[in-house]
């Protein structure tokens, strides 16, 4: 692949498109070498941008407002970053706690498995009601 | 999604993905069997390739609804994916999970 790979969607926070999406996001991620070689990696990366999208579904645009969702997928050979940039409710990621198997609760695990699986989680809310989640994970560099 | 009765055990096997497309579908429908009567169910996850935190919440919804009504719910053949999830959500303390499907089926006490 090129030094850099860079693809920036617009699209309806609807969940009919979470399918089409992963399976577009993941066809993307195969370009990288380190991802394309590891199975694991690439379900990870991939349930990490269907809990990020999910996200936005139900909590930014959680009254029903049919909101829009920039996606951005920023692939180098040594780092893979998804940013998503919504117009909804904002939230703060320091409040969701970590699971805990005696609260069976149904909801609240998306957040927890996105901050497992990536290196850096980055989410901030600006003035213009605009809120950037940044998703940063470092890949292995074959023969580095 | 399709259903197997073995016994009196309930045999629920998941599609490809159990995500948040089909988890109200699969969290209403062990709900309703659950209302029904004490089930004994497996979930079949060997042809699931991906679970996601929907996934994960519709298997806590079902486990409840299940012991609520006097029922027991196992999980059986959950891929790599699925183990590594059920493990980072601390759901594995929650859910009684086998690799073989007769296994799963066999371990109800009664």
């Amino acid at each position: 692949m090129d030094d850099e790979l860079a693809v920036k969607i617009e699209v309806p926070a609807e969940l009919k498109l979470l399918r089409p999406l992963n399976l577009f996001v993941r066809g993307l991620m195969e370009q990288a070498p380190a991802l394309a070689a590891s199975e694991k990696l690439l379900d990870d990366m991939e349930l990490v941008f269907n809990e990020a999208f999910m996200n936005v579904h139900d909590h930014a645009y959680r009254f029903g407002a049919k909101g829009r969702l920039s996606v951005e997928i920023i692939l180098r050979q040594d780092r893979l970053e998804f940013r998503f940039e919504d117009e909804g409710e904002s939230f703060d990621p320091n409040l969701i706690p970590p699971p805990d198997p005696d609260e069976t609760g149904e909801r609240g695990r998306g957040v927890w498995l996105m901050r497992q699986f990536m290196d850096q989680f980055i989410y901030r809310s600006d003035t213009n009601g605009k809120n950037l989640l940044r998703l940063i994970k470092n890949l292995p560099v074959p023969g580095r | 999604m399709d259903i197997e009765k073995r016994g009196t055990v309930t045999i629920i096997r998941t599609d490809e993905r159990l995500d948040a497309i089909v988890a109200p579908q699969f969290k209403d429908t062990v709900k309703k069997m659950a209302e029904e009567s004490a089930l004994h169910l497996v979930v079949d996850l060997a042809k699931t390739r991906f679970i996601d935190s929907s996934g994960c919440g519709a298997l806590v919804a079902s486990i409840r609804a299940l012991l609520k009504n006097g029922g027991e719910m196992k999980i059986a053949r959950p891929s790599a994916q699925a183990k590594t999830l059920f493990e980072l959500t601390r759901l594995h303390r929650v859910f009684e999970i086998f690799d073989d499907l007769d296994q799963a089926v066999n371990s109800f006490s009664s």
